[in-house]
């Protein structure tokens, strides 16, 4: 996922040209001398010269300051050696559980989705079985309590209502 | 006199008291969760109020948000997760402190500049109600335009990162706040022909993606970090004193400029904290510690945008405009409970009225030891298996922002910026500035627009008013004094090399 | 894991339902409607005025029905979601929604399909009209001296605000002009969040005229930093009996407001309608309710089912007329 500032300033140039277009094709407002198109373009336009200047390599000495400066005190490690695919499906399990979310808790209900969600995190970050039950039992009844009883907030019952 | 023994006679009910202490846990917890924002920790109270005495409501609400507000510097400061986007302006900061060990001076930082910039807040509440209001109601679009391109302007000093991408950051986030139908023109922009998008995306799902989402994605792809020097958290207050003496100056100016913004309407804690980092930044004799684990910008935003939260009653007490969006909430309590804001407040209820600031100070005071309760459970997160919390956190945040509007959308929207702060991060690309452009774009894009249509697209008033002008001048000095400097450096590097 | 299979999942789902409707049924043999909790449904976040309405009529309806009543903010859209959670709803009478006057305009915008007549009404039960306020040391003394004052100026000289573009209150200054015969953008319209930001920038000199509702006006007009010289209403707002309405002071006969009122899905049992109207009534009617009201200065209103439908037919034309004439209607 790390690119070169070339590419990510061409993708800001790109995002930023299309925004400003988008905006452009807005229907002006009667009476408004401003209309809705003004603050896409500008945002927009300004993209475009910002993304080009990243891909040009501006600024970028205080990057470099900054990462040494980071490096200095710095714990993190290298990334564990496993295949790409493992490590990108990985990382797309904090956003995947929450689309879960999403899509599951109405049906399944607040419960078991939870648990479920907590399960799956635990376990991709390397959690023992204990933990990970322990956890996932735990955490969607604590939650529960604490915002479908206290705070009254409207939890899917779903297959599994909650006995309070 | 009678009236501070009669209002003192109303705080020192028992239901008040307990209303105030259990509210002040509340926002304690709800604050430091990841996910959950002071505005949301006043919100979720007010199905509960409903069932409170007039004064009792209004105690839940004044504790439960300085609480909340304190509290999100928790997560901040332990896991890089800011639990308000109050925090957000120097989560970094305090963030490096903790791995430079640090964490207890941190967090007492974060606890004891909050509580007494609340309580300069409150001061200023009680003395300079009247005068402080004359300034919220002297401020018209054509101010407020040059107030919010001063706040975005802060965006490239807080990131230790390129300028060119912080700016970048930032546009993206204006960019996110055009989407919706909420913008001056009334018209659907970037909607998708999606319902759910026409109302726009809040910062506070998008807030949460950025940091804690992305997070833990971070999380998932490194090995567990090794634990932090196994050693007693050490004292929370040790050392608050001296830094009292020693930053006696960015303390004075945290709170002024806090009071400043928070009486402000449209303009509230999250701004007062971006603004006093940067001018922190901005006047420190060495600036180029700031983002090293540094306290001075902490002690100055801490103590401002707590100081902001009292100030922000002013125009909410006397008129009836929310400084924020809390007095936004509180100001719809009041009218329940039949304290109906005005000057009558201030004549006629004047016991409720002083209530009211015995009830701000009480709350800045008891934070102090519950806030050191708190931050000793909290600090438990630090020892605890990364594989334990980080669930947790990934269950909060879909909880928390399914609560806002008791809308899934919003947990789409939490997954989609988790997935986008990812790859920003990588890339060198600061998400602070972007959550600054989220949160600030619907000001700039309102006030620019409304401000020519009031003047018939004429620039004048832009400049003529007097502070107006005060403020454009402010904002155009800041403007070209990175270039001067850049330009300076430049220069000297030149000589440097010409020379060696 | 692998032997649990979608359709014995979907067999579990199917038994947890039947369980449920089986309960349902024998609590429903042993008592009429409502034998569990109503969830009513506010298309706006808590703390602002709808959501305390929604409340204070929960929290009666609660001792007249001997049921909880929670309210539940449906935020989103822009009032378009939770209207349409409200729309959606099974029409079993556990889910009711209170619907505020966006509805009549969303749908001549294009915002939704959603239309007045997507839903059983049940009562309605506030309308609040406009006022028309000016700075506190504006020359206008009276709405007359106003209306000459903004005849005599070119068009689009003078500025208002009180809501965002095409909002309620925009519209009320559009019937206002109309009605006084000048064009619907003679004033031009200053779009804002809402009417505090409005007031407060009135005060602060940027705009000359403010049309919002009383209530939101209140405070600042208390302060003296404003004053309302008339009410688009047909009569007086009781908490401000020297503002004239518009018929009393030009002889203009035109009257408008932000209303709100309870309703349900649509197909809502004919019974279990009429039980809720009449709960509605007698909440209407509660002094709890009515103390409430008149202490945030929101209007009181009454019409049962009927009465609502047909004031929501009249409403929706009107608008449709007065957005068609702003251009702010689609098609």
């Amino acid at each position: 996922m790390q690119l070169s500032d070339r590419v990510t300033g061409l993708l800001v140039v790109g995002l930023g040209a299309a925004a400003a277009y988008a905006g452009s094709k807005l229907p002006p407002v009667p009476g408004q001398q401003v209309g809705p198109n003004v603050f896409p373009m500008v945002v927009g336009i300004g993209m475009v010269l910002c993304g080009a200047l990243i891909a040009l390599g501006v600024g970028r000495h205080f990057e470099e300051e900054a990462q040494a400066d980071l490096a200095a005190h710095s714990d993190e490690e290298a990334p564990p050696p496993v295949p790409w695919w493992i490590a990108g499906a990985r990382l797309l399990v904090p956003p995947g559980l929450l689309v879960f979310y999403a899509v599951a808790s109405d049906f399944l209900g607040f419960l078991i989705t939870a648990a479920i969600m907590v399960a799956v995190a635990a376990r991709a970050l390397g959690a023992s079985w204990l933990i990970t039950v322990g956890m996932a039992v735990a955490a969607p009844i604590f939650v529960s309590l604490a915002f479908g009883k206290l705070l009254r907030v409207p939890l899917p019952p779903g297959l599994l209502p909650t006995p309070w | 006199m009678n009236v501070y023994v009669e209002a003192f006679a109303l705080v020192m009910q028992k239901d008040v008291l307990l209303a105030i202490l259990l509210s002040a846990i509340y926002g304690l917890v709800v604050g430091s969760l990841p996910g959950l924002s002071a505005t949301m920790a006043t919100a979720l109270l007010v199905p509960v109020t409903f069932y409170l005495s007039p004064i009792a409501a209004v105690a839940t609400i004044i504790t439960a948000s300085a609480m909340a507000i304190f509290s999100g510097d928790i997560p901040g400061a332990l896991l890089r997760i800011p639990g308000t986007p109050a925090s957000a302006a120097y989560t970094d900061e305090a963030y490096a402190m903790t791995r430079k060990g640090q964490p207890e001076l941190a967090l007492g930082i974060g606890l004891w500049f909050s509580a007494l910039g609340g309580i300069a807040g409150t001061l200023s509440l009680m003395l300079l109600a009247p005068p402080l209001a004359e300034i919220a109601l002297s401020f018209s679009t054509y101010e407020y335009f040059w107030l919010a391109f001063l706040g975005l302007m802060c965006a490239t000093l807080v990131a230790r990162s390129s300028p060119v991408k912080a700016i970048v950051s930032m546009l993206l986030g204006l960019l996110v706040a055009c989407v919706g139908i909420e913008n001056p023109a009334g018209t659907p922009r970037f909607t998708f022909g999606s319902t759910d998008l026409l109302g726009g995306i809040e910062p506070i799902p998008a807030l949460v993606g950025v940091f804690a989402v992305s997070e833990v994605m971070r999380a998932m792809m490194t090995a567990e970090p090794p634990k932090l020097p196994h050693r007693r958290f050490g004292s929370i207050l040790r050392g608050q004193l001296e830094l009292t003496k020693k930053y006696v100056a960015p303390q004075v100016r945290g709170n002024i400029v806090g009071i400043i913004i928070g009486v402000l309407p449209g303009a509230g804690a999250d701004m007062a904290a971006w603004v006093s980092y940067s001018m922190s930044k901005r006047f420190s004799k060495t600036p180029e510690k700031f983002g090293t684990g540094h306290p001075e910008g902490l002690i100055e935003a801490g103590a401002s945008n707590n100081a902001s939260l009292a100030s922000g009653w002013v125009p909410s007490l006397l008129f009836g405009i929310p400084g924020d969006t809390i007095t936004a909430i509180a100001i719809g309590v009041l009218y329940m409970k039949g304290l109906n804001p005005g000057p009558t407040l201030f004549t006629e209820r004047a016991s409720s009225m002083y209530a009211l600031y015995i009830i701000f100070i009480l709350a800045n005071i008891i934070m102090i030891p519950l806030g050191i309760i708190m931050i000793r459970i909290a600090s438990k997160v630090l020892r605890a298996p990364r594989s334990a919390i980080m669930p947790v956190i990934v269950l909060l945040c879909a909880v928390g922002s399914f609560a806002i509007g008791n809308n899934l959308f919003a947990v789409l929207t939490v997954a989609a910026f988790g997935v986008f702060g990812f790859v920003m991060e990588r890339n060198g690309y600061p998400v602070a500035a972007m959550v600054l452009g989220i949160v600030m774009g619907t000001m700039v894009e309102q006030s620019f627009v409304t401000s020519l249509i009031k003047s018939d697209g004429s620039i004048w008033p832009f400049f003529s008013r007097p502070i107006a002008s005060i403020l454009a001048a402010m904002t155009i000095a800041a403007l070209l004094w990175p270039v001067f400097a850049s330009l300076l450096g430049w220069w000297r590097r030149s000589q440097a090399q010409a020379s060696g | 894991m692998t032997t649990w299979t979608r359709r014995q999942t979907l067999a579990a789902g199917g038994a947890a339902g039947a369980a449920a409707t089986l309960g349902l049924k024998t609590a429903a043999a042993q008592g009429a409607y409502p034998n569990r909790p109503v969830t009513i449904i506010c298309p706006w976040g808590a703390g602002g005025g709808t959501d305390a309405t929604a409340r204070i009529i929960a929290a009666v309806m609660e001792k007249e029905l001997k049921q909880p009543f929670n309210v539940v903010n449906r935020t989103g859209g822009s009032g378009v979601v939770g209207h349409s959670a409200i729309a959606t709803a099974a029409p079993d009478g556990y889910t009711l929604g209170l619907m505020t006057v966006e509805i009549s305009m969303m749908h001549w915008q294009g915002l939704t399909e959603l239309k007045p007549d997507s839903y059983t009404p049940l009562a309605l039960m506030n309308e609040d009209p406009p006022g028309v306020q000016v700075k506190g040391d504006s020359p206008y003394k009276t709405v007359k001296e106003l209306a000459d004052a903004i005849k005599a100026t070119p068009h689009g000289k003078l500025k208002a605000s009180g809501t965002g573009q095409g909002g309620i209150w925009h519209l009320a200054l559009v019937g206002w002009l109309t009605a006084m015969g000048l064009k619907p953008d003679h004033v031009a319209w200053v779009p804002s969040n809402g009417a505090a930001p409005a007031m407060q920038d009135l005060a602060a000199g940027g705009l000359d005229i403010v049309t919002c509702s009383v209530p939101e006006a209140r405070a600042i007009i208390e302060a003296g930093k404003a004053r309302s010289l008339a009410v688009m209403a047909a009569e007086r707002n009781p908490v401000f009996k020297d503002v004239p309405t518009l018929k009393e002071a030009m002889g203009i006969d035109y009257t408008t407001g932000a209303w709100r009122g309870m309703s349900g899905p649509k197909g809502l049992p004919k019974e279990i309608a009429s039980q809720l109207t009449a709960a509605f009534k007698k909440v209407n009617e509660s002094a709890e309710f009515r103390e409430f009201m008149a202490n945030r200065g929101f209007g009181v209103k009454w019409a049962d089912a009927d009465g609502f439908a047909k004031f929501m037919d009249e409403g929706n034309k009107a608008m449709g007329v007065a957005m068609k004439a702003a251009g702010l209607a689609k098609g």
